[in-house]
Formats: C-alpha cells, sequence, structure tokens
C-alpha cells in the first residue's frame, strides 16, 4: 500500500501528461527549459564568485580544496554528453559490446595515474603542446602537438555538441539542425562568458547537478517497475536476467509505459550475452575498442592537463583515485538506463528512437514526472556543456599559446593573446558546430575517435618521453609520423565511406582500422618506431636526461 | 662525457635507483593484475563459449524442412512463426532481417487463417497499413480497432492469448503483398537471420547468476570498475609508504 501511495506521489504528474509523454519528442518544454536556465546561470554565478584573480590563481585553482573536490573537479571534466547520454546509448544499441566502452573509459584511468599523473605533475608544464616541445625538444614537435590537441579538442566537441543538439531538440521541440546551431551557440557565449571564471568549483557545482540528475530518475524507475531500487546500480541485475530470459506479459497489466504498452519482452539474450552477432561486433572490436581507449584516456590533452594544476604529486595521484571513484559512479549507473530503456522500447509502436536520447526516453517511457526528465535532460546538457568549455579553451590555448606567442608572435601582448585565444573559440565552435551537423555517428563513437587520436600520437610521446629517456627528438618525429599516418588512413577511409565513397580495400581498412579503435595498432607501431629511431640517432641531450632524472624522477 | 650520460639515463626496466626500483616492480605488479583483468577475463569468455541456440531456434530447426517444402502441418506452421516472431519481437532486429522475416511470417501467417476469413483478413491489414502510416495519435479509433482485429484473428490462428507478445506483433509485421505468394529467393535467407538472431555465446560464466546478474555482465559492468578504483587505490597508498620510508617529500 505505502509503494502505492508512495509510486501515486511521484507519478502523478506524469499522468496528468500522459499523453503528451506519447509524443517522446513533442513541442516546447517549458519547466525542462527553465531548469537549464537555472542551472546555467547557477554556473555562472558560482563561477563569479569564486572567479580567479589573476592566471596563475586560474592554472593553480586547485591548491585551496581538497583530494576529494579535486577528484569531482576531474570527473566532472571527464562527464560529458559520451558519459551521460552516448555510454547508454552504446548499451541499448550494442548491448555487452557497449561495456567495452564502460572499462576503456574507466580503465585507462590506472594507467593514467600508474604511469603519468605524478611525473607530469613534476614535469610542472601547463599544456601537452609544451610537455612534447620541451621533453622533445623541439619547436616543430611542439606545434604539431599543438595541432593535434586542436584535432583532439575538436573531434572530442563534435560528439558534444551532438549530445546538446539532441537536448536542445528535445527541449526546445524544434529540428535537430537548429537544435546543434542555437546549442552551440548557447555553449559558445557560456565559454567566452565563464572561460576564467572559477573554473574548479564550477566543477565540482556542476558534477553534483550531473550526478544527481542522473541518479534520481534510476531510482525511481527500477522502484515503479519492482527491482531492487535502495541500489539500482545492482538491482539491475535482475533486470538484465529478465531481458535475457524474456517477461512474458502479465496476466493482471498493472506494469506500463507511458503508451500503456506492457512491461514485457521477447527473450534477448543478445543484450547480455558477448560479442552476439546480433550486435555485429566481434570479439576483436571489443577488445580493440577497450585498449584504444584505455591508452587514449591516458593521451587526452585536457585530462593530462588537469595534474599540472595541483599543488603536489601525491595530490595528483589521489585526486586520480576519488576523480575515478566519481565517473564510476555515473558509469555503474548507465547501464540501468539501457537496459530499463531496453523493455520499455521493445514494442512496435514506440518506434525507431535515436539511441543517443534513450537516457530521457527511457524515463519518459518510465513516466517519471517531466520535471525529473527536465531535470535529467538538463543534467545531460551541463555534462557537455562542463567538457566543450574546457575543450574549446584547452584547443583555443593550444592555438594562443602555444602555436601564436610560443612560434609565431612571441612579442605578441597580453592582450592580443586574448583576442587570439577569443577567436580560436569562436572559430572551433563553428567547425565543431559543422561537423556536428552531419550527424556522422553515436556522440560514444564520435568521442572515441578523439581518444583513439590521442592514442596514436599523444600518448607514445607521453609514455616514452616519460620513462626512457633514450627516447629522442628524430624518434618522437618518426613516431608522430606513424602514428599520425594511421590515424589519417583510419579517418579517411570512415568519412569516404560516410560521404559513399568506398576506397580501395575499404572492407579491410574499415574493419581493423574503425574510427573508433585504430590506435590498438597505431599506438604500438609508434612506439615501436619511437624506439628504433631513437637507437639509431643522436641521443637525447644530457640537460634533458638530467631533468628527467632529478625533477620528475626524484 | 658518455659515462656521465649514462648516469642520467631513465628506463623503466633497469632502475637506476632504490624508488624507481620499487616503483617498477609495483607498477608491473599492479599492471598485471590490471591486464589479466580485463582481457585475460574476456579471452576466457572467449575461448569457453559455445554456440547455444535459443529454444525458439531449436523448435525452429525441426519445422524448417517442412516449412521450406511446403509440407508443414498447421501445428508446424504455427511453431515456425513462434519461433519467427520470437526473433521478430527484439529490440537489436535491423531493417533488411526484418523484411526476410516479415515476408514469410506473412506468407505462412495466410496459410494459417481458415478460408472464410482469407480475404477479409487481408483487407484488414491493408487497411491497418494505412491508417498506420496517416495517425497523429495512437489512439486514434479505427486504428486501434483494427489493430485489436488482426490481434484478435493472430491469437487464434497462433493458439495464444490476446495479449501475448506474439499476437500483439502480427499487425506490426504482415506484408500484404507477401500473404498470398511464396518468396523462394526470401526463404533462403530466412536460415542466416533466424541463426545470427537465435545463437548466442554461452558457457557457464554467462550462465552462472550473481547478485541476479549473469556473471560475465557483472563482472565487466560492475566488478571491473570496483578493481579500478582499488588498483589506484592501493597504488597511492603504497606510493605514500614508500616515499615516507625513503624520506621523499610527496
Amino acid at each position: 500500500m505505502k509503494k502505492i501511495l508512495l509510486t501515486s506521489m511521484l507519478l502523478s504528474p506524469a499522468l496528468v501528461f500522459a499523453n503528451s509523454a506519447t509524443q517522446l519528442e513533442g513541442s516546447f518544454k517549458v519547466g525542462p527549459a527553465i531548469i537549464l536556465i537555472c542551472i546555467l546561470v547557477l554556473f555562472v554565478l558560482v563561477g563569479i564568485v569564486f572567479r580567479a584573480k589573476d592566471t596563475a590563481d586560474f592554472y593553480a585553482a586547485g591548491r585551496g580544496i581538497s583530494r576529494v573536490g579535486s577528484g569531482m573537479a576531474i570527473a566532472s571534466n571527464w562527464m560529458s554528453a559520451a558519459s551521460f547520454l552516448g555510454m547508454a546509448a552504446l548499451m541499448y544499441g550494442y548491448g555487452y559490446h557497449g561495456l567495452a566502452y564502460v572499462i576503456g573509459w574507466t580503465g585507462g584511468y590506472v594507467l593514467l595515474l600508474i604511469l603519468m599523473a605524478g611525473q607530469i605533475r613534476k614535469y610542472g608544464k601547463y599544456t601537452a603542446a609544451d610537455f612534447i616541445g620541451d621533453r622533445y625538444y623541439s619547436q616543430s614537435l611542439r606545434v604539431v602537438g599543438a595541432i593535434v590537441a586542436i584535432f583532439i579538442s575538436i573531434a572530442y566537441c563534435v560528439g558534444q555538441f551532438g549530445g546538446i543538439g539532441l537536448m536542445f531538440k528535445w527541449i526546445l521541440g524544434i529540428d535537430y539542425a537548429w537544435a546543434v546551431i542555437i546549442g552551440g551557440s548557447v555553449v559558445l557565449t557560456y565559454t567566452l562568458i565563464s572561460g576564467m571564471l572559477g573554473v574548479t568549483k564550477n566543477m565540482q557545482i556542476q558534477y553534483i547537478i550531473i550526478i544527481i540528475s542522473f541518479l534520481i530518475p534510476l531510482f525511481i524507475l527500477t522502484y515503479k517497475f519492482d527491482y531492487f531500487w535502495i541500489l539500482p546500480q545492482i538491482g539491475y541485475g535482475a533486470l538484465v536476467s529478465d531481458i535475457v530470459t524474456g517477461i512474458p506479459v502479465p496476466e493482471i497489466q498493472n506494469m506500463v509505459n507511458s503508451f500503456g504498452h506492457d512491461f514485457a519482452i521477447s527473450p534477448s539474450p543478445e543484450y547480455a550475452m558477448p560479442w552476439d552477432p546480433a550486435s555485429g561486433q566481434t570479439f576483436f572490436q571489443f577488445m580493440a575498442i577497450a585498449f584504444s581507449l584505455m591508452i587514449g584516456t591516458a593521451g587526452l590533452p585536457h585530462v593530462i592537463q588537469r595534474f599540472y594544476v595541483v599543488p603536489k604529486s601525491s595530490d595528483a595521484r589521489w585526486s586520480v583515485v576519488w576523480g575515478l571513484f566519481f565517473i564510476c559512479l555515473l558509469y555503474w549507473s548507465s547501464p540501468v538506463y539501457s537496459a530499463m530503456g531496453e523493455i520499455l522500447s521493445t514494442n512496435k509502436e514506440v518506434g525507431k528512437l535515436a539511441k543517443d536520447a534513450i537516457v530521457v526516453y527511457t524515463a519518459q517511457l518510465g513516466n517519471v514526472n517531466p520535471l525529473i526528465v527536465g531535470l535529467l535532460a538538463a543534467g545531460g546538457v551541463s555534462a557537455a556543456f562542463s567538457t566543450v568549455s574546457g575543450l574549446l579553451v584547452a584547443g583555443a590555448s593550444a592555438f594562443s599559446h602555444d602555436i601564436y606567442v610560443k612560434v609565431l608572435r612571441p612579442e605578441s601582448t597580453p592582450k592580443q593573446q586574448l583576442a587570439m585565444a577569443r577567436y580560436g573559440t569562436v572559430l572551433m565552435a563553428i567547425i565543431v558546430s559543422l561537423i556536428a551537423l552531419l550527424d556522422l555517428a553515436l556522440i560514444g563513437q564520435l568521442v572515441a575517435i578523439a581518444f583513439s587520436l590521442a592514442g596514436c600520437t599523444i600518448f607514445p610521446l607521453f609514455l616514452l618521453g616519460i620513462w626512457w629517456s633514450g627516447s629522442n627528438r628524430a624518434g618522437a618525429k618518426a613516431g608522430l609520423i606513424v602514428g599520425g599516418t594511421v590515424s589519417l588512413i583510419a579517418l579517411v577511409y570512415f568519412i569516404a565511406a560516410k560521404q559513399g565513397i568506398m576506397l580501395p580495400a575499404h572492407e579491410f581498412i574499415s574493419y581493423w582500422l574503425g574510427a573508433w579503435y585504430f590506435a590498438w595498432i597505431g599506438a604500438p607501431l609508434a612506439i615501436i618506431f619511437n624506439i628504433i629511431v631513437s637507437k639509431m640517432t643522436k641521443e637525447t641531450p644530457i640537460e634533458i636526461k638530467k631533468f628527467l632524472v632529478e625533477q620528475v624522477h626524484s | 662525457m658518455e659515462t656521465k650520460s649514462d648516469n642520467y639515463n631513465i628506463s623503466f626496466f633497469k632502475p637506476t635507483t632504490e624508488l624507481a626500483r620499487i616503483n617498477r616492480n609495483l607498477t608491473i605488479k599492479l599492471l598485471l593484475i590490471w591486464v589479466i583483468a580485463i582481457f585475460g577475463f574476456q579471452i576466457l569468455l572467449r575461448i569457453i563459449e559455445k554456440p547455444t541456440p535459443e529454444p525458439a531456434y531449436i523448435a525452429y530447426k525441426q519445422v524448417w524442412d517442412k516449412i521450406k517444402s511446403e509440407n508443414a502441418s498447421y501445428e508446424e506452421n504455427q511453431v515456425f512463426l513462434k519461433s519467427a516472431l520470437s526473433v521478430l519481437g527484439k529490440l537489436s532486429v535491423n531493417t533488411d532481417d526484418k523484411i526476410i522475416l516479415d515476408k514469410i511470417v506473412s506468407s505462412v501467417s495466410y496459410k494459417l487463417i481458415p478460408e472464410e476469413k482469407k480475404e477479409n483478413f487481408i483487407n484488414e491489414v491493408i487497411e491497418f497499413n494505412k491508417i498506420k502510416s496517416e495517425i497523429t495519435s495512437l489512439s486514434d479509433n479505427k486504428y486501434v480497432v483494427l489493430k485489436t482485429a488482426i490481434t484478435s484473428e493472430a491469437a487464434s490462428f497462433l493458439g495464444v492469448k490476446d495479449y501475448s507478445l506474439e499476437a500483439k506483433l502480427i499487425p506490426f509485421e504482415l506484408i500484404p503483398e507477401n500473404m498470398k505468394r511464396i518468396d523462394i529467393q526470401n526463404n533462403e535467407l530466412v536460415e542466416g537471420v533466424m541463426s545470427k538472431y537465435l545463437i548466442h555465446n554461452q558457457s557457464f560464466l554467462t550462465d552462472f547468476k550473481f547478485l541476479s546478474f549473469p556473471f560475465h555482465y557483472f563482472y565487466t559492468a560492475v566488478f571491473l570498475l570496483i578493481l579500478f578504483v582499488g588498483i589506484c587505490w592501493f597504488y597511492c597508498y603504497k606510493t605514500d609508504k614508500i616515499h615516507e620510508k625513503l624520506g621523499i617529500e610527496a
């Protein structure tokens, strides 16, 4: 009785909106729009209150906060639309195969911590290009590093803009193309306003909003459909087993989705069984994706950059532990949405749903209160905003700091540098919007491209740069050329196929060098070539070796 | 000069200081656990897996030859239809495969309908498909009436309840133009589709339940993440202790 009363209290507004819920997209949604605006205003206000007093304060914003707080900032920086929306979409579309992304995006933090975090902090540079330029004593490598960082930021942002577009489409009830343009404009404005505000404090608040908005509907959904709701991250185990064995239509029909369809499903073992033929994905692809995402995680410039701003290397290490824990809270929860969405959308009348919006659709189909669904959608936008603003700033910094100031115009004034950073931000936002309009793939897959790119280029440079003083400038260039070539081949084939052009050996290349996992071979090859060429050429200068011994490994 | 340069060599595999040696050993141990836990488990799954058919596939295989040669009895046609519908009820069926199955489901369904109802049934299906593409609301009266009529008829020729999943699927799978004719070429494709969706890679690790999860799913989706956090925590804890022991400032 208590359960029925509580369910009624939670869901009564949803029943009122039952008709509109059947139109999953629908028209302009006032409640979610207000929630979204409030959240964005909150971020800006928090940024103003905790704004950085100067550049040093901006870079070292983490010094005043605890390791837990720093971990929240890492998690917020990390949790993008790919985590919030894309993860569930991948599992909804590919079942067990989607878990390759879950373990790839979390397992990479182990590599990052054990192999790099503390050493990167000790090296004491501000950007990835700075490190590459200094460690390999090469201005041209610095420029290439900056260009690669820009490409990675763009690739990463495309997926985020896709997510922003989908959520704006849902909230505003407009076309995807307009949603991307409007959403892109809003995130650009937000980035330009909040660029120098209290970033770390904001990230902590963003994390709390993102995780709360993500978890609340889960408790409601598992409670409503009679699973162990106190801990949905474990409770959905029975749901996965139910999908495998199938749920027959109950004699008494009391559990229905917002269309009035039974909570029932045909036996669907393909959802949970590994590399199932029905998913169209193989064992090799599972392994290649997991591996590529892991090394990509340890090579992403905006992730690596977080370790420069903590005061001590031990803080850098512990912030990874907390950061990973906070990230896992979301990644443990994401499969619940996909499993619940699987059953709630199985009826043919629901139609084909955009996989990337399945998190929101699942909450809608489960008749969750529209305001809570609105909060969920706003959480998705926040996740994308927090990452995009960081990526746009990182990409623009790579252009203004690493290319314009360090190479093109060392004599430029701070005002000119700031102007260049702003132009860079606007230009990147335009490029990203245009690519996002093409709607090339799922959000998670688009973001995975950035990971493979980072895995093939930046990861080998950092790994060898930190752990082997024998790696020299020529080796770095050779490795970068090999990693870059593999990336280029994979991306050219991917883009050509999307445009309907089948290049020679299309099947072979598309399978073995898939756009979301080409780092499985690109990274090892880059490392091998780096080592071979380094062995064959003039050794690393003594000053660099000395710095590594005395500063980085002492 | 060369000797001096050698003194400053850093190599993960050839540590020159006590700290580097301890760190190397700790790193190798943790990375081994990490690699085996992630990739080792998936390789194990791959090694022990066996293609395991669903009950629907076994039932389909028993009647398929007769269906193909059009010698199937009424009950055998029912068995086949239920098997095909158990595939069509899956969310993962792609459009091409759905069309292949829809064609054969349409022709087999037609055979099961009593002679005197055949014409009327086809007309209902044609009308339903037309309305389906026009309606703006799922509560449209004509749409609901036709859907209910087709579902009810399907339930009777399938030998199931009106509200069963199979009966509810029928209105969305029938192609009127394929009901009266057999597409031999299409039938040859059916075998591939059925095995694609009804045979799965299973083993005792996928069949064993842990906390109600299929064990392998729990391991990958839940346990590995716990392990990652645990490895990170242990590494930090040990590193702090080592630094403390060696008197190194953090």
